[in-house]
C-alpha cells in the first residue's frame, strides 16, 4: 500500500470519526449519556447531503426527491437534519433514566436503517445513492483526497472549540455535576433531563456535518454504509481513548482507524481464513473494550502518575 | 380473514419464544440494575452448541439441549462473576457498555468456531396440525407450551420459595434487602444461573423454530429490547404480556404491510410506548 | 398565608413487599414556617425514606406532601429545589471532579447554564459575585481554607459540610438535613450548631434526622418520632423526653448509652 495514500486516508477518516467520537464523548462522558444510535445522525447527515445536492430523479432512480442545491446548502440542511433527529429521538426520553436514551438512541436507528432499507423513495434503498456530488472547489494542483483531509481536519477543530467553550462555562460545571451525582444535583435545582437534551441535540449537529463530509468522500450513500457497526466502533474507539479527554477521543479513534486500515490490507489465502481472521478481529476489539473497562486501566494509569507526582 | 387468524396463531408461537429469550433479560435487568447486551450472545451459544452435539456428535435432541442450557447457565454466571461484578460501583451505564464489549467477544468466538452458512437441527421435520383451518407446527405448540410452563414455574418460584422472595427484594430495593438480612451475593449467584439457563432454553428454541446462521444473536436483542421496554423495565410479569403482544403484532404486520417491515413493528411498539406510557406496561415509574 | 408551611398527608411507600413508610393510614404530620423540627426514630423507622419523599426522589405510594401548598408528589425534584427547599444526603454527596469551591459554587442557578447564555459568552460577567458568596459560605462552614483543594482530601464530616455549605449559597427556604452530625468532628459541630441557630432565627425551615440526640433535642423546637415507618410522636423536645410511648420504644436505650 501506498504509505502517502495511506496517511491521508487515516488522517480523513481519523479526523471525520474524531468528531463523533468527540460528540460522543460530550454525551457520555460529560453528559452522562449512552447514545447507541450515533450512526443515524451520521446517516442523516449524509443523506441530507445526499438528497439536497443530487438532481431530481431520472431513469431507474427510485428515489422521489433531489433538490439539485449547491454544496454548502445540502451541508447545512446536514446538520440541521440530525439536530431534528436527535430531538425526535431526545423528546421521549426527555423525563428519563439514561439507559431508556441507550435504548430508544439504538431502537431509532434501527427504524432508520430500515426504513432506508425498504422505502426506496427516500434513497433507492440498499441500492443507495451513488455519485454523491462534490464541491466544486479545486485549489490549482491539489487533489481531493487532501482537501478532504484538510476539511475533515477543520471540521474536527470547529467541533472541539465548540464544545470546549460549553465545557468551561457554569454549564459545563452543571454537566460535570449531573454526571457525578445525578440526584444531589437534583437537589440543587439541575434539570437533569433539560440539560440532558440540550446536549444530546447540540452534540447531534456535528455528527450531521461529518456525514455530509461522508458523503461528499465517498460519493456513496447506501444503509450497508450506516449499520449498528459505525457506532459501535466509535464506542470502542471512545473506550480506547480513555473517555476522560477530549485528545484520548482523538487518539482512540486514530488509533482504531488505523488497525482497520492495517487488517484490511492484509492479504488471505482463502475466503475461510479471511473469515476467521476477521471473526477474530471482532473478538479482539471486544476484548480490548471489556479488559479497559473492567480493570478500568485509563483509571489506573492516571491514579500512578497522580501518586508518582 | 383466515389469513389474519393464522398469522395471529403464529403470532403467539412468536410471542412465546420471545418471552422465553426475554424473561431472563429482564430478571437480569431486575436484581443486577442493567441491561446485560450479551444476552442475546447466550441464545446463540446455547443453540449452536445444541447444533454442535446434535448434528456433529451425533446425540440425541433431549441430552445435547440440556447440556446446552446447562453449559450456557454455568457461562453466564462465570461471565457475570469475572467481568460485571468487580466493575458493578461504576453503575449500570458502564455495565451495559461492557455487556456490549461481552457481546462482540462472544459472537466473534461463535463466528470463528461456526463460519458462515446456515444450519439445522437433526430433528424430525415439523409435523402441520390444522385446527379450523389454521395450520401449527408441533414445534410451535411446543415453544408455546415451555413458554407457559416457564411463566408459571417462575412465578411460582419468586412467590414460594426463599431464594424466589429474596431476588424479589433485591429487585425492588437491594440496599433494605441487605438491611433486612438477605444474602445478596447468593441471589445474585441465583439470578444468573436462572436467567442464563433460560438464555440457553431460548436457545433452544430457536434451534429448533429456526435456520442457525451467526448473526442470529444479534437480531435476538432487538425484539428482547422490545419486549422489556414494553413490558417496562422493572416488571417480570408484564414480560408475558408483551412479549405475546409483540410477536403477535410483528406477525400480524404482515397482513398490511411488506414483511420488511416486520423487524421494524417491535421498534415502533418501543416508541410508541416511550412516548406514551414510559413506565411500560407493568405501571411502575421510571425512577 | 398558611401557617403549615409543609403538610405530610397520609403517605405509604412499599419496597417490593416491605412497607417502608406508613401503616394504615399513611403517614401524616404538619410542619409550620419557620419551625426547627428534630426528626427521630430507631433504625429503619423510614427517616431517610420520609425526606426522600419529601424532597421529591421517590414517590409516594399514596398520600401527599404539600410545601406552600404545592403538591410535591405531583412536582419534579428539581422544580421542588427551585422552589426553595435544599436537602443533604444520609451518606454525604460530592462531585468529585470539581474543586471544593466549585462543588459549592455549583448550587447556585447560574445564568450560565443557559445554553443560550453560554454560547453567546454572557455568563462571564456574574460569575466573580458567586465565586464571592460561595467562598463566603465556606468560610462559615470551616473549609474557608480548602477551597481549591479536591473534594477526596475531605473526611466524611468535611463532606457533610461541604453539602451544607452547598444548599447554603441557594438561599433554600426550608432545609432538610439528614444526620449532619455523623462523623463530623466537635469544633465543626460547634459550627454547626451555630450555623442551624441562625438559619432558625432567619425563619429557615428546618428539618434535621438526627442520631445524637444531645445535639438535637437541645436545638430543636419541635420533634417527630417515627417507627416502623409511623407516627410514634410528635411534641416539644421536653414533652417527648418524658413520653412513654418513645421512652420505652427508643429514647430509654439512647439515654442510657
Amino acid at each position: 500500500m501506498n504509505v502517502e495514500a495511506f496517511l491521508v486516508a487515516v488522517l480523513t477518516f481519523g479526523c471525520l470519526f474524531s468528531v463523533l467520537t468527540l460528540s460522543l464523548n460530550l454525551q457520555y462522558a460529560r453528559g452522562g449519556m449512552i447514545n447507541f444510535g450515533t450512526v443515524a445522525y451520521f446517516a442523516v447527515g449524509a443523506y441530507a447531503y445526499a438528497i439536497v445536492t443530487q438532481e431530481p430523479p431520472s431513469g431507474l432512480d427510485q428515489y422521489l426527491i433531489g433538490l439539485n442545491g449547491p454544496w454548502w446548502l445540502g451541508f447545512l440542511v446536514a446538520g440541521v437534519g440530525a439536530a431534528c433527529f436527535a430531538i425526535l429521538t431526545g423528546w421521549p426520553t426527555l423525563r428519563l433514566r439514561g439507559e431508556y436514551l441507550a435504548l430508544t438512541t439504538f431502537a431509532f436507528a434501527e427504524v432508520l436503517h430500515s426504513f432506508l432499507l425498504n422505502e426506496r423513495r427516500i434513497g433507492n434503498g440498499s441500492v443507495g445513492l451513488a455519485n454523491v456530488e462534490r464541491p466544486g472547489i479545486s485549489w490549482a494542483d491539489v487533489p481531493d483526497s487532501y482537501v478532504f483531509a484538510v476539511a475533515a481536519l477543520l471540521l474536527m477543530l470547529v467541533t472541539i472549540a465548540v464544545y470546549r467553550r460549553i465545557l468551561a462555562s457554569p454549564y459545563g460545571r452543571a454537566m460535570d455535576a449531573v454526571r457525578d451525582d445525578e440526584m444531589a444535583a437534583e437537589a440543587v435545582g439541575k434539570d437533569v433531563a433539560r440539560m440532558r437534551f440540550e446536549v444530546f441535540v447540540i452534540s447531534a449537529v456535528p455528527i450531521g456535518f461529518a456525514g455530509a463530509l461522508y458523503a461528499m468522500i465517498t460519493t456513496l450513500v447506501s444503509p450497508d454504509l450506516f449499520t449498528a457497526e459505525v457506532t459501535f466502533f466509535v464506542w470502542i474507539a471512545l473506550v480506547l481513548g480513555g473517555e476522560r479527554t477530549m485528545l484520548g477521543a482523538i487518539l482512540g479513534t486514530i488509533a482504531l482507524v488505523v488497525f482497520q486500515e492495517v487488517v484490511r490490507g492484509i492479504p488471505f489465502e482463502t475466503v475461510r481464513s479471511a473469515q476467521i481472521a476477521a471473526s477474530v478481529e471482532h473478538m479482539l476489539t471486544g476484548a480490548i473494550f471489556v479488559i479497559i473497562l473492567r480493570w478500568q486501566v485509563f483509571e489506573r494509569i492516571s491514579f500512578a502518575r497522580s501518586q508518582a507526582e | 380473514m383466515s389469513l389474519l387468524a393464522q398469522y395471529f396463531v403464529t403470532g403467539i408461537a412468536t410471542g412465546s419464544f420471545l418471552i422465553l429469550a426475554t424473561i431472563g433479560f429482564s430478571l437480569t435487568r431486575q436484581v443486577e440494575g442493567f441491561l446485560n447486551i450479551a444476552h442475546a450472545e447466550l441464545l446463540g451459544v446455547s443453540a449452536f452448541m445444541t447444533w454442535g452435539l446434535n448434528v456433529l456428535a451425533g446425540w440425541p435432541l433431549l441430552p445435547s439441549a440440556t447440556v446446552a442450557i446447562a453449559v450456557t447457565s454455568v457461562f453466564g454466571l462465570v461471565i457475570a462473576r469475572t467481568v460485571y461484578d468487580p466493575i458493578k460501583k461504576l453503575g449500570p451505564a458502564v455495565l451495559l457498555i461492557t455487556s456490549v464489549g461481552v457481546a462482540y467477544v462472544i459472537g466473534g468466538g461463535v463466528d470463528a468456531v461456526i463460519g458462515t452458512g446456515i444450519r439445522t437441527l437433526d430433528i424430525p421435520l415439523a409435523t402441520t396440525y390444522k385446527f379450523y383451518g389454521i395450520r401449527v407446527t408441533n414445534y410451535q405448540l411446543l415453544v408455546i407450551a415451555l413458554a407457559a410452563l416457564t411463566g408459571v414455574s417462575l412465578a411460582l418460584f419468586l412467590n414460594k420459595t426463599n431464594t424466589g422472595l429474596a431476588i424479589r427484594a433485591v429487585a425492588a430495593n437491594a440496599e433494605l434487602a441487605a438491611s433486612r438480612g438477605v444474602d445478596v451475593r447468593k441471589t445474585s449467584r441465583a439470578t444468573w444461573l436462572i436467567s442464563s439457563g433460560l438464555a440457553g432454553l431460548a436457545g433452544v428454541m430457536l434451534a429448533m423454530i429456526a435456520t442457525l446462521s451467526t448473526d442470529i444473536a444479534f437480531h435476538q436483542i432487538l425484539k428482547i429490547l422490545a419486549v422489556a421496554i414494553l413490558a417496562g423495565l422493572g416488571s417480570l410479569y408484564s414480560v408475558i404480556l408483551s412479549g405475546l403482544i409483540v410477536g403477535i403484532a410483528m406477525d400480524v404486520s404482515v397482513y398490511w404491510i411488506p414483511a420488511g417491515y416486520r423487524p421494524l413493528i417491535a421498534f415502533a411498539i418501543v416508541i410508541i410506548v416511550l412516548l406514551f406510557r414510559p413506565q411500560g406496561l407493568s405501571g411502575r415509574r421510571a425512577a | 398565608m398558611n401557617s403549615e408551611f409543609l403538610i405530610v398527608d397520609g403517605v405509604t411507600k412499599r419496597f417490593g413487599g416491605l412497607q417502608a413508610l406508613g401503616g394504615d393510614g399513611g403517614l401524616s404530620f404538619t410542619v409550620p414556617r419557620g419551625t426547627f423540627l428534630g426528626l427521630i426514630g430507631p433504625n429503619g423507622a423510614g427517616k431517610s425514606t420520609t425526606f426522600n419523599v419529601i424532597s421529591g426522589v421517590t414517590k409516594p405510594d399514596t398520600g401527599a406532601v404539600y410545601l406552600d401548598g404545592q403538591n410535591l408528589s405531583e412536582t419534579r425534584t428539581p422544580e421542588i429545589a427551585a422552589h426553595g427547599l435544599g436537602r443533604t444526603f444520609q451518606t454525604p454527596r460530592a462531585f468529585p471532579s470539581l474543586s471544593i469551591l466549585e462543588n459549592v459554587i455549583v448550587g447556585a442557578d447560574s445564568a450560565g447554564e443557559r445554553l443560550g447564555a453560554v454560547l453567546s459568552g454572557r455568563w462571564r460577567r456574574d460569575e466573580p459575585k458567586l465565586k464571592e458568596k460561595a467562598a463566603a459560605v465556606l468560610n462559615r462552614v470551616g473549609l474557608g481554607s480548602r477551597m481549591t483543594g479536591s473534594v477526596a482530601s475531605l473526611s466524611g464530616g468535611e463532606l457533610r459540610m461541604l453539602e451544607v455549605a452547598r444548599q447554603l449559597v441557594r438561599d433554600p427556604k426550608i432545609l432538610l438535613l439528614d444526620e449532619p452530625t455523623a462523623g463530623v468532628d466537635p469544633s465543626l459541630q460547634g459550627k454547626l450548631s451555630e450555623i442551624l441557630a441562625r438559619l432558625h432565627e432567619d425563619g429557615t425551615t428546618l428539618i434535621v434526622v438526627e442520631h445524637n440526640l444531645h445535639f438535637l433535642l437541645r436545638i430543636a423546637d419541635t420533634v417527630v418520632v417515627l417507627q416502623n415507618g409511623e407516627l410514634l410522636a410528635q411534641g416539644s423536645p421536653q414533652a417527648i423526653r418524658s413520653d412513654e410511648k418513645v421512652v420505652a420504644a427508643y429514647l430509654g436505650n439512647d439515654h442510657a448509652a
